[in-house]
């Protein structure tokens, strides 16, 4: 920075309240027009609410926000919209019935002849909003059968239909595979080129550093610090986010691994509507107990459909074998897994793993109410006492175990979600990503907790979409690339080269 | 290898401290909308006494109680089944067919059993009764597990799926009354008198209906609260992914609630033809299938599912009832007609002031915009329509002329309060 650019942004002294919490304590953002500004902090740091006044989804309770050099008040998105505020929102919000044109101008369809709507017009801007930002999506497409990252560039497309100067984008890559990243990259970097303003939400220290010229740190609330990248470290920048220096974990120390609890032989899961004709071809590896396997693999490599092979969710029927203690297995729902002590916490939190309308002693107890029968009936002082034991032990945070499991911080709707399982007793535990969306303090929490189970005896089969996260915890690494096993690596060789590049082998 | 045990909970004493507990949101029992709801039944009570003319709950109430019994029993019977599909995260728009189908299996096999008595218009066997009820049980049974299949091998939505069986198994029990009187009578019919004694009985007992309700609320008030099936229900309308993750089999779950929902119907279907002495397959329980979901909405039952008490279906239930009741003591003549318009009101008023909360936290408008604005007259219109038609010329003017009055003032404070 030679010159200090003018503020395409600022915001100050904002402050936002919701019924209980301050969401917002007097906070002051200030972004130069043309530069990438990231925005970090925990969830729950206040960085989502701080861009939703900025584009107009909620108004400050008091504050001031100019918006190039000018007094702004918005009341809508609309407004935002109008000030060149575009927002690109972490969970999309595309509608996925109709095709990609459509969405990108809706509410703002383009009129011709009589009133009617021109798809004509529409498309022919999207496929020149598509070529600039190298994406092969045909406009006409239905939205919802792309990928995630080419709906991303919708929403993107959309901001620059738009004509927006600054855009906002929040956690933008944490649905992505690598390859989608490096694109979404070039793309930030033309839109800077051009003039555009980027403020750019992220827990991925590496991307904040690879393309942020300035950073802010949000803390419970609170503004922490602005820095410029050049001045700073990741390092620096987590032990703001967190207020405290995270150690380095130390799950390196051996773990005594013991007998063989589970072999997989030549696991195929045929995919006919697909080209590429499977899901998982040729899958072999054993897992034994106290020992952690890693499952590393971009997005789309088969690592979910893995483990719903194992846990017996998947629909679809399989070949190959699989053997618990040498007896060969093959699980038509979960409940028989669970009988045969293999418990799976799955990916998708809200939506496969938490029921809302229960509360966190209901959460934690479902899977082994029948030990809270009294006389033939539940008792709830019993499942109250059976809830308390995993709730304790995996340390999930809770005014009680009546609260709503909605109120809940992600990283405690996930401990409660594996002490659910291990009321079950397993001996297998498969770990879907189970950090995604989880905040630094509560990673290491579960990185303990994980580690912790293992020494007790558990086989844990981990997969992540954070490499660091598996060279942290995994005691073996094996690579899916495309539904194939590519790599098998030992903690001491692995290094996230090499399990990238066996990644994204043929 | 030796199973690691790896449960420490299973060993932590009792009444740990880990998580203290929170006060309840429920006193004796009730939640808040529930008491609001008991609340309403007495002002309801007290109202119709004072306003109705002839003021019969004050001097008779012993008639209005048993026919509101009866009618409330009735209802409820089917309400408790709505509430555990509707719980399970399911809808069955069927029951009223349903209680036309039990009743016509009934008569038919008591006709097939006993022809002559039947056709005599005499008592028949009592164990051609039972075969009669026990007949008309299986075919809910029958009737919930072909709804189970279509949803969960065929993969309807429930919606449609007993969309379906509402509109077929209304013509089948048509054609079913039909060929058994031509085949088993002289004359084809489209209804079978029963006159049985047992039937009367139940139709002179008010006390019947009312018990069979009330062992049913209380067995489905265990089922739902106190059992590991009814936790599974709750969670499956909560979260169906989640749950068949979590190892519960979902489409037996799914099984058992549109089996109870049926046969809780079919259970019911007996009832009216008690009432009425005759199995009529054309109108009996005719969209009586809406008021059961209404009972159960207005207790609180969440249509997305998960959501729903026993207790709260049961007073939702009374509650439509005494206002229908209500609304016939103070019109006198002719008051069936708006039976349908009472319920749509009900349900109407009683979603929107469980929300009442929201509304008036959340600033939310209830009158917003042109939509809002176009609210005031339509409203005002059917307010005035419906008080002109039952209580006069002039009291619907008045109604209606106070009500815009009244909207519009609403409309301007919301728009003054959203300024400032």
């Amino acid at each position: 920075m030679t010159t200090p650019l003018p503020f395409a942004v600022r915001m100050l002294g904002i402050t936002k309240r919701f019924p209980g919490v301050v969401a917002l304590d007097d906070v002051t953002l200030e972004v130069r027009r043309g530069e990438v500004h990231a925005i970090c902090g925990e969830n729950g740091a206040g960085k989502s609410t701080l861009m939703k006044i900025l584009s107009g989804v909620y108004q400050p309770d008091c504050g001031i926000l100019e918006v190039d050099g000018s007094a702004a008040s918005f009341t809508g998105t609309r407004d935002a919209e109008r000030s060149g505020i575009a927002i690109i929102h972490q969970e999309l919000a595309l509608v996925e019935d109709l095709p990609v044109a459509a969405n990108v101008f809706l509410g703002r369809e383009r009129r011709g002849l009589l009133g009617l709507v021109d798809d004509r017009s529409m498309e022919d801007e999207c496929e020149r909003l598509f070529s600039l930002l190298e994406c092969s999506v045909s406009p006409r497409d239905r939205t919802g059968s792309l990928r995630v990252g080419d709906q991303q560039l919708v929403e993107i497309a959309k901001a620059l239909s738009l004509e927006a100067s600054i855009v906002v984008m929040d956690e933008p890559t944490s649905a992505l595979t690598e390859a989608e990243s490096v694109r979404l990259e070039r793309t930030i970097q033309r839109l800077v080129s051009q003039g555009t303003t980027i403020l750019y939400i992220s827990h991925k220290m590496d991307e904040v550093f690879r393309l942020a010229d300035r950073i802010t740190v949000l803390r419970d609330g609170r503004h922490v610090k602005t820095v410029d990248t050049s001045a700073t470290s990741p390092r620096e920048v987590t032990g703001w986010m967190v207020g405290r220096d995270i150690a380095g974990h130390g799950f390196h120390q051996e773990r005594p691994r013991g007998a063989k609890i589970l072999e997989v032989r030549q696991l195929t899961l045929p995919w006919p509507e697909h080209p590429r004709g499977y899901r998982l071809k040729d899958i072999s590896f054993d897992l034994h107990a106290g020992e952690i396997l890693g499952v590393a693999g971009l997005m789309g490599a088969g690592r979910t459909e893995l483990l719903e092979v194992l846990f017996g969710a998947g629909e679809d029927t399989w070949t190959g074998t699989v053997s618990l203690y040498g007896k060969s297995v093959r699980f038509d729902h979960p409940s028989e897994a669970c009988r045969a002590r293999i418990a799976m916490v799955s990916e998708d939190r809200k939506r496969l793993g938490l029921f809302p309308d229960l509360d966190v002693a209901g959460n934690v107890s479902l899977c082994a109410l029948h030990e809270a029968l009294r006389n033939g009936l539940l008792s709830r002082a019993a499942e109250e006492d059976l809830a308390a034991g995993p709730v304790r032990d995996t340390g999930v945070k809770t005014p009680g175990l009546h609260a709503a499991i909605t109120g809940l911080s992600g990283g405690n709707q996930q401990k409660c979600i594996i002490g659910r399982w291990l009321l079950t007793k397993p001996e297998v535990l498969l770990l879907d990503d189970p950090t995604r969306g989880i905040d630094v303090g509560a990673k290491a929490e579960l990185y303990t907790l994980i580690d912790r189970l293992c020494r007790q005896g558990l086989g844990v089969i981990l997969t992540s979409s954070e490499l660091p996260e598996l060279l942290t915890l995994a005691d073996r690494i094996i690579v899916l690339a495309e539904g194939r096993l590519t790599a098998e690596l030992p903690r001491s060789g692995a290094t996230e080269a090499r399990i990238m590049e066996a990644a994204t082998a043929g | 290898m030796a199973a690691t045990n790896l449960n420490p909970a299973g060993r932590s004493p009792p009444g740990s401290q880990a998580a203290p507990r929170l006060r309840r949101t429920a006193w004796f029992g009730l939640r808040n909308g529930e008491w609001a709801l008991l609340a309403a039944i007495a002002v309801a009570f007290l109202l119709t006494g004072l306003v109705d003319s002839n003021h019969s709950y004050f001097k008779d109430p012993w008639v209005s109680l048993t026919d509101i019994a009866r009618n409330t029993a009735m209802l409820g019977i089917f309400a408790l089944g709505a509430t555990v599909v509707i719980i399970a995260g399911g809808i069955d728009l069927s029951s009223g067919s349903m209680i036309a189908l039990s009743g016509t299996v009934c008569a038919v096999t008591m006709l097939a059993l006993s022809p002559t008595e039947m056709m005599g218009l005499k008592p028949v066997a009592s164990v051609v009764v039972a075969a009669g009820v026990a007949a008309a049980l299986l075919t809910g049974f029958l009737v919930g597990t072909l709804h189970a299949w279509l949803i969960t091998a065929v993969r309807l939505p429930p919606f449609i799926a007993t969309l379906a069986t509402l509109v077929g198994l209304r013509s089948f029990a048509r054609a079913l009354c039909e060929s058994a009187t031509h085949a088993i009578t002289p004359t084809k019919s489209a209804l079978i008198n029963v006159y049985d004694p047992a039937f009367k009985a139940v139709r002179e007992n008010v006390w019947v209906p009312v018990t069979v309700f009330a062992i049913l609320a209380l067995f489905t008030w265990v089922l739902l609260t106190r059992t590991v099936l009814g936790r599974h229900i709750h969670a499956l309308g909560g979260n169906e992914q989640a749950a068949r993750l979590a190892g519960i089999r979902t489409e037996n779950v799914k099984w058992f609630a549109y089996c109870f929902g049926a046969m809780t119907a079919a259970l019911a279907g007996l009832f009216y033809v008690a009432n009425e002495s005759v199995a009529q397959p054309m109108n009996q329980g005719r969209g009586h299938e809406l008021n059961a979901i209404a009972a159960a909405v207005v207790g609180g039952c969440s249509l997305s599912g998960g959501v729903g008490t026993v207790p709260g279906t049961v007073l939702g239930a009374i509650f439509l009832r005494v206002i229908i009741d209500a609304v016939s003591k103070i019109i006198k003549t002719g008051a069936d007609v708006y039976e349908g318009l009472i319920v749509g009101v009900v349900v109407v008023i009683a979603v929107t002031f469980s929300q009442f909360g929201a509304l008036a936290k959340g600033g939310r408008r209830l009158l917003p915009g042109a939509l809002g604005l176009c609210a005031i007259p339509t409203l005002s219109l059917f307010a005035g329509a419906i008080v002109s038609m039952t209580a006069g010329q002039n009291g619907g003017i008045a109604t209606g002329v106070g009500s815009l009055l009244l909207l519009g003032l609403l409309r301007v404070w919301e728009s003054r309060r959203d300024a400032t």
